[in-house]
C-alpha cells in the first residue's frame, strides 16, 4: 500500500510530459524537446549511442549455466579504465579508454590476457617481396612480457620462459641514484589477486607489455557484486566500455579496412599509402605474383579493428 | 555529463515543503509528492541510455540531502524521497543508490536515532528499500568521471536546510565544562593545602579568576540565545513560514538532551550558589541569581545599530539548554562584548 501512494493512478504514458507541471525540471526538458523535434529530423540512435548501450547492459542480469561459475556474495567489483595508448591530436582533452569490470578474486594475469591492444597484433618486417608470409607471427606470440604497475611494486608476467623482467631496468635506475622512489618491488602476476592489491580511486596505475607499450589503468568504482550484475564468473573481466575509432580505409577502394601500408612506392599517389590486402595484391603484383614497381610494404593493424 | 537542469530546484522545494510541514510522517511526504505529481519527474521521451544516466544523476542528487550537515527532517524527508525516486523511475533494470563505506556507520546511527524515537515509518521506508535491493555499496560515494569540466560547480548547501552548526556549543559541550570545574575544584584545593591557612588560599596564589568557569558556561548560553534571536529576526524578516520550533525534533531529542540538562543543572547548582559580587565599573553587568526558566527569549538584539540604546542591560535569563540544532552560519555581526569604559 505504501506503493500506491507513489505511482500514479491512471494509465499514463512516461513519454509524454504533462502539459502544466509544477516541476521545473519537467518545463525545461519539454523546451529542449521541443527544440530537438525542430531541428533534428530523423531522431534515431546512432551506431555508437546503440554500441554503448548494448556493451553497458548486454552482461546484466546474466546467470551461469554451470553453478559452480556463480559469483558469490561479498566479492568485491572494480571497474578499471584502460587508457588507449593512441595519440591523436583529437583525443587531446579526453583520451579514449575502454572500461573493464574485474572481480576481486581474479588473477592479474586474467586481466592482462583480456586488454586487447592493437600493439599485440603488430607483425614486424618488410614483406614486400613475399606477400603471403605475412600474418605468421604476430608480436603478442613474440614478445610476452608485461607488467602491471600498483603502488610501488612490479607485477611481472612469468608464466612463459620467453617472459622477461620489464621492470628490471626501471628498479635498476631508480636504485642506481637516490631519486627519491622508495623500494621498488617486483613480483610475479600469476601469484596475485586484486583482492591482494592495496589500491587507490582514480589514480593512474600503469600496464606495460611489448617492451614499450604503455597504458594508463585508473581504478573508477569498487563495490560490492549485486544481485542484478552478472554473475557468471567466466565472463569477467567484462568490457563494457569501449572507444570507437575510426579505421583507416583502402586509398583505392575505401570500403575496405587497410591492410597493408606502404613506403617509397612508385605506384601509390601518397607516402605512406594504405591498401586493403585485394587492391594491394592487384596494384603491386602481377598475375604470377611477380612484384611491380619498387616499394617497401608493411602489415598494418588499425587501431580501430576492435570495433 | 553535467547536472539535471531544474531538478535541484524541485527537490529542494519539496523538501522545503517537508520541512514547513514540521513532521516526519510519511503521508505528509506522500501528499506532497502527489500535489506535485514527483513521479512525472523522469517522463519524456528518450532512449534507454540517456535514461540511465538521467536517473544515475537524479538519484545521486537526491542522495546527497540524505546525509550530515543537514537537519534531521531534511534527511528522513531525503529517505523518502529516495524511495520515491528509486520507485518511480522507469529503468530496466533499476538503477541504484550509491552508499560508500564511510557513510554507512552514519546510516546505522541515523537509523537507530529513527527506531529510537519511534519513527517506524520511516525505519520501514528504509527496509523496504534495502529488501528492494536498491543500493550499491560502493569505496567511494561519486563514480570518477573523467571529463574536464569548463567549470567548477560548487556545491551550494541550501541554508535553511543545513542543520546549524553550533561550533561554540561542539567545543565546550558539558564534558569539557564539567572537566573544567573539577580541574578548577583540584586546583583550589591544592593552593589550599599548600597554604598557610588550610581553609582558603594564600592571596598570593590567587592567580586567577575563580569564577572563570562559570563565566565561560555563561558566555556560551549567551551564545545560544542570541543565536536562537538572530535567527528569528532573520526569518522574521524573511517572512517565510519556516517552522522553527521542530516539535518532533525536540520531542525527540529531549529525552537525549534531558541527561544533558541534568549535568548542566548541577554545575549550575554549584555556580549560583557563590555569586561574585562584581566591581563598581562593572556593576551593569552584575550576575543575578535568576531562577532558570526554559524556553524565554531575552530579546537581547546584538545589532550594532542598537548598541546606544542599550543602557540598562536587562537580566539575563538563562534558558534550558536545549541541545543546539538552531544556529545558523550566515555572516551576521557578532555581539560585541562592550568595554566599561566605552559603555556611556
Amino acid at each position: 500500500s505504501i506503493d500506491m501512494l507513489m505511482s500514479s493512478e491512471k494509465e499514463e504514458d512516461p513519454d509524454v510530459i504533462p502539459e502544466d507541471s509544477s516541476l521545473l525540471t519537467l518545463r525545461i526538458r519539454k523546451k529542449n524537446l521541443e527544440r530537438r523535434e525542430e531541428t533534428i529530423i530523423v531522431d534515431r540512435a546512432c551506431r555508437q549511442e546503440t554500441l554503448t548501450y548494448e556493451m553497458e547492459s548486454h552482461a546484466t542480469g546474466k546467470r551461469p549455466d554451470n553453478p559452480t561459475d556463480l559469483i558469490e556474495e561479498g566479492e568485491l567489483l572494480l571497474t578499471l579504465n584502460i587508457f588507449y595508448p593512441v595519440i591523436f591530436q583529437k583525443h587531446k582533452d579526453h583520451k579514449p579508454y575502454q572500461t573493464v569490470l574485474v572481480l576481486g578474486s581474479q588473477k592479474l594475469t586474467e586481466l592482462r590476457d583480456s586488454i586487447s591492444c592493437v600493439s599485440d597484433l603488430q607483425i614486424g618486417g618488410e614483406f614486400s617481396s613475399q606477400p603471403d608470409q605475412a600474418p605468421e607471427h604476430i608480436s603478442k606470440d613474440l614478445y610476452k612480457s608485461a607488467f602491471f604497475y600498483f603502488e610501488g611494486i612490479f607485477y611481472n608476467d612469468k608464466r612463459y620462459p620467453e617472459c622477461r623482467d620489464l621492470s628490471r631496468t626501471i628498479i635498476e635506475w631508480s636504485e642506481s641514484h637516490d631519486r627519491g622512489y622508495e623500494n621498488l618491488q617486483s613480483v610475479k602476476m600469476e601469484d596475485y589477486v586484486f583482492n591482494d592489491l592495496s589500491l587507490k580511486i582514480g589514480f593512474p596505475y600503469l600496464y606495460c607489455h611489448q617492451g614499450n607499450c604503455e597504458h594508463i589503468i585508473m581504478i573508477t568504482d569498487i563495490r560490492l557484486i549485486h544481485h542484478d550484475d552478472c554473475l557468471d564468473r567466466n565472463l569477467y573481466p567484462l568490457l563494457i566500455k569501449k572507444h570507437w575509432l575510426c579505421t583507416r580505409k583502402c586509398f583505392v577502394c575505401k570500403m575496405y579496412t587497410a591492410r597493408w601500408v606502404t613506403n617509397r612506392d612508385s605506384l601509390a599517389p601518397q607516402d605512406p599509402c594504405f591498401f586493403c590486402d585485394v587492391c594491394f595484391r592487384m596494384l603491386h603484383y602481377d598475375a604470377e605474383g611477380n612484384k611491380l614497381g619498387e616499394f617497401l610494404a608493411y602489415p598494418y593493424v588499425d587501431p580501430g579493428i576492435f570495433n | 555529463m553535467g547536472t539535471v537542469p531544474g531538478l535541484k530546484e524541485d527537490c529542494e522545494e519539496l523538501l522545503g515543503a517537508f520541512q514547513q510541514a514540521d513532521t516526519v510522517r510519511f503521508e505528509r511526504f506522500a501528499e506532497l509528492w502527489r500535489e506535485r505529481r514527483f513521479h512525472t519527474v523522469f517522463y519524456g521521451r528518450m532512449r534507454a541510455l540517456e535514461r540511465n544516466k538521467l536517473t544515475k544523476k537524479t538519484l545521486e542528487l537526491a542522495q546527497q540531502y540524505f546525509f550530515p550537515p543537514y537537519s534531521f527532517q531534511i534527511r528522513v524527508g531525503a529517505l523518502y524521497l529516495l524511495y520515491g525516486l528509486y520507485n518511480a523511475q522507469l529503468c530496466q533494470p533499476k538503477q541504484k543508490i550509491r552508499i560508500a563505506l564511510k557513510d554507512w556507520p552514519e546510516i546505522q546511527k541515523f537509523r537507530q536515532d529513527l527506531l529510537d524515537s519511534q519513527h517506524y515509518d520511516a525505519a520501514y521506508i528504509f527496509r523496504r528499500l534495502q529488501l528492494a535491493r536498491a543500493f550499491h555499496f560502493t569505496a567511494m560515494p561519486k563514480l570518477l568521471t573523467y571529463r574536464t569540466k569548463k567549470k567548477i560547480e560548487e556545491n551550494y548547501f541550501k541554508e535553511e536546510f543545513k542543520d546549524p552548526s553550533n561550533r561554540v556549543n561542539s567545543l565546550i559541550t558539558n564534558d569539557v565544562l564539567e572537566e573544567l570545574m573539577n580541574i578548577h575544584d583540584h586546583y583550589q584545593k591544592m593552593k589550599c593545602v599548600i597554604s598557610a591557612d588550610k581553609s582558603q588560599p594564600d592571596k598570593a596564589l590567587s592567580l586567577i579568576k575563580d569564577d572563570f568557569v562559570v563565566n565561560l558556561k555563561d558566555i556560551t548560553l549567551e551564545h545560544q540565545e542570541w543565536q536562537k534571536n538572530k535567527m528569528k529576526l532573520f526569518q522574521n524578516a524573511k517572512e517565510t513560514g519556516e517552522t522553527e520550533n521542530k516539535k518532533k525534533e525536540k520531542a525527540l531529542l529531549e529525552s537525549e538532551g534531558s541527561e544533558r540538562a541534568n549535568a548542566l543543572a548541577r554545575i549550575k547548582y554549584r555556580s549560583y550558589s557563590a555569586v561574585v559580587e562584581a566591581s563598581k565599573s562593572r556593576r551593569h553587568r552584575q550576575v543575578q541569581l535568576e531562577s532558570s526558566e526554559a524556553g524565554s527569549s531575552c530579546g537581547k538584539s546584538p545589532s550594532r545599530s542598537k548598541k546606544s540604546s542599550r543602557r540598562p542591560q536587562p537580566a539575563r535569563r538563562r534558558s534550558e539548554m536545549q541541545v543546539a540544532k538552531e544556529t545558523v552560519t550566515w555572516h551576521i555581526g557578532m555581539p560585541v562584548i562592550t568595554e566599561e569604559n566605552s559603555d556611556e
